[in-house]
């Protein structure tokens, strides 16, 4: 190992392992590091006391220390002691109500919820806010919850961070959720920052896993960074509940039993105290398909190599032979061609079609890890190396525009073949 | 009206990817660059002060080099810019961030009361869209996630109208002053920075305040205040790997072949017949 002027055996670093968190930064008690203009952290040997700080905390080995005297800490015990939570059980759920009803996302995440109950042997906890909430309470609890704790009060009729930011927060303080999943919809998004900073407590978004750590009962949670390239697994140590939000379809549905017991129980709103915005109007968006992509059992996605408005009728015919609409990928929206509502991929939608048809699409990993629900892929690329061939169930390699039409023609044909002769 | 613009340096994450064989990052060519979501509520907050008077100040956290996103922010219109640099803020997740953020726009609120505070709706490395909300929180600023359009200010009676995208559409919305805007890229095209802005931008000094300077818990700040850890990284794993047919020998026959090859599991090619019933 190197040594510095002094013969202190020192630290160094792996640049490119490096992903330039700078918790080594923050842990070096003598401030040896820095983060360098390429984004990776420096030891300065003469600096550096070789306490082996940096290495004990470095999340993905990137520091090179030898110093064999001393043991290494075991990462419980590496944190800075926060606040101690005991006495937190049990998985949260918040249901988003839309239309009168229960969001799909939140069905996806109480059956996941169900599942890592299970292995912590606790309850999950529907935790249900709105202007009336219908039937969502029992239904919630025929796709899998325990308990269901909500507030119905005309307050809550429409969506506003703070009046249910603070409702959310304020059940959680009362019912000590270990972990609270929410989904990543647009306003999930909105309320999870305001309860986790209410909470104080760590949020972890866009989660596309999760899963239970056997030996310490911790939620591990694998979201993609760096714009989808990269999975990083995110723990919460100390503070409760550990929150996750989740985007639609990335988790399967549950299936629904009618006959389940649960228990459902009403809390008090208690109105925040602040003055509260008002909703003037909600205007919807012309292109509703758009909005709804994720609904849809079948997407034609238009991609780079598609990226051409004279041949929008062609996919479109395409979409409506599969029972499907239209989506894209993002250099699609960067060119005008499709709103932001269609865009397909970790920035923009999460699908889990029966059909995908990638059309010019060459399959950035930030796309290809939001189509990896989709139950059959069939990807058209001139490019023979385009990574989409890699997750495609069916690939075909040449122009678009001379394989699309003959694509109809065939599946036109195997469509109105009613005795499944080909 | 003073309003505050959070910026975050980011590499430009198109770049950042693993090597498959070695699972270590590949960094050749990243470039780090100022968060275009940012760039956009800046571009906004310069507009609103070209419209409504008042004063545009530029925040960011990070190393020393954050400061290039600063000079960045100044050539395009903001009049102070400030960088939140110590080491004790390194390691930060969003909920140290944005109490590091928040406790920055209190002490700037001490000269000059903050009345709107922008940021992007997230960023571009890690797209997690905490922050603002995080900030707005701490602050009980009035939140207003999403934004595509400001609509007015009243400076008299304090309050603000934006209109911002919901599920399904758009809501406009309108509510108290202070406020934190988390905003969309169609907000606002930002404009090129002039060449004598851009003179100047290098000239200028950048204000560097440090844990004590804007009076923040060293309990809460950066690696010690985040309750989130990073526990390890990979490359995302892709399934299948289907196989592929060439059109240039023949159309109709590689058409054919992949929808065999589609349709060899039966139960699939039943329920497209059945329009997916």
């Amino acid at each position: 190992m190197a040594k510095n002027s002094r013969g202190i055996e020192v630290a160094e670093i792996v640049s490119d392992k490096c992903i330039a968190c700078q918790i080594c930064i923050g842990e070096c008690p003598v401030g040896a590091i820095e983060l360098s203009p390429d984004g990776v952290a420096l030891i300065d040997p003469e600096v550096c006391v070789g306490c082996g700080k940096c290495f004990e905390s470095c999340p993905v080995n990137a520091v090179k220390f030898e110093k064999k005297k001393r043991k290494k800490i075991p990462k419980e015990e590496r944190v800075e002691p926060g606040k101690e939570a005991p006495g937190h059980q049990g998985v949260g759920v918040f249901i988003e109500m839309v239309d009168g009803r229960g969001a799909p996302v939140s069905w996806e995440l109480v059956g996941k919820a169900k599942e890592l109950a299970g292995q912590l042997d606790t309850k999950v906890m529907g935790l249900l806010l709105g202007g009336s909430v219908g039937v969502a309470a029992d239904e919630a609890i025929a796709y899998g919850c325990d308990e269901v704790h909500l507030m119905e009060n005309p307050f809550l009729s429409r969506y506003l961070s703070a009046s249910y930011g603070k409702a959310l927060a304020d059940l959680c303080v009362k019912l000590r959720p270990a972990i609270l999943l929410i989904g990543a919809t647009p306003l999930g998004r909105d309320l999870a920052g305001v309860v986790a900073t209410r909470l104080e407590t760590g949020l972890t978004a866009d989660c596309t896993g999760l899963f239970i750590e056997k030996e310490t009962g911790l939620l591990l949670m694998t979201r993609p960074t760096f714009g989808g390239n990269i999975m990083a697994t995110i723990f919460c140590q100390r503070q409760r509940p550990q929150m996750s939000s989740v985007h639609p379809k990335v988790f399967k549905m549950p299936d629904k039993d009618p006959a389940r017991k649960g228990v459902v129980t009403r809390h008090e709103l208690e109105a925040p105290a602040v003055e509260l915005p008002e909703i003037i109007q909600f205007i919807p968006s012309g292109d509703t398909a758009g909005a709804d992509i994720v609904r849809y059992p079948a997407l034609v996605v238009a991609g780079r190599g598609a990226c051409d408005q004279a041949s929008m009728p062609l996919l479109e015919e395409l979409a409506q032979l599969v029972g499907g609409v239209v989506a894209c990928s993002r250099p699609v929206v960067q060119a005008g061609l499709m709103p932001y509502e269609r865009q397909v991929g970790q920035t923009g939608k999460t699908v889990a079609p029966n059909l995908y048809i990638g059309i010019g699409v060459s399959g950035a990993v930030q796309h290809l890890v939001a189509i990896q629900g989709a139950e059959k892929i069939v990807a058209i690329n001139s490019d023979p190396n385009a990574p989409i061939f890699r997750v495609a169930d069916a690939g075909i390699v040449g122009n678009y525009q001379e394989i699309v039409p003959e694509l109809i023609a065939q599946l036109r044909k195997i469509k109105s073949n009613a005795n499944g002769e080909r | 009206m003073h309003f505050v613009v959070c910026i975050k340096q980011v590499p430009d994450t198109a770049e950042v990817k693993i090597d498959p064989e070695t699972n270590t990052l590949v960094r050749a060519g990243v470039e780090s660059i100022a968060n275009p979501y940012d760039i956009t509520a800046l571009e906004e907050a310069v507009r609103l002060k070209e419209k409504y008077g008042g004063r545009v100040t530029a925040v960011s956290m990070g190393p020393p080099q954050a400061e290039s996103v600063l000079r960045q922010a100044f050539s395009l219109g903001a009049d102070d810019i400030v960088l939140l640099s110590d080491r004790a803020f390194a390691g930060a997740d969003t909920l140290a961030t944005s109490y590091t953020l928040s406790r920055a726009i209190i002490t700037l609120g001490k000269a000059n009361p903050v009345d709107l505070v922008l940021c992007g709706k997230q960023a571009v490395d890690g797209d997690t869209a905490q922050t603002g909300p995080g900030i707005a929180t701490r602050l009980g600023l009035t939140q207003f996630t999403y934004v595509v359009d400001v609509e007015w200010i009243d400076p008299e009676k304090k309050r603000v109208q934006v209109r911002r995208k919901v599920e399904g559409g758009f809501e406009i919305i309108n509510g108290p002053l202070p406020a934190l805007l988390s905003v969309e890229l169609e907000l606002a095209r930002p404009r090129r920075a002039s060449l004598p802005m851009l003179v100047s931008s290098l000239r200028t000094p950048v204000k560097v305040w440090d844990a004590k300077a804007i009076d923040a818990s060293t309990q809460l700040v950066g690696i010690k205040g985040s309750p989130t850890w990073v526990k390890a990284i990979a490359s995302p794993q892709v399934h299948r790997a289907g196989p592929r047919w060439e059109a240039e020998h023949g159309v109709a026959g590689a058409v054919s072949q992949a929808l065999d090859a589609l349709f060899a599991d039966e139960d699939f090619e039943a329920k497209f017949r059945k329009g997916w019933e």
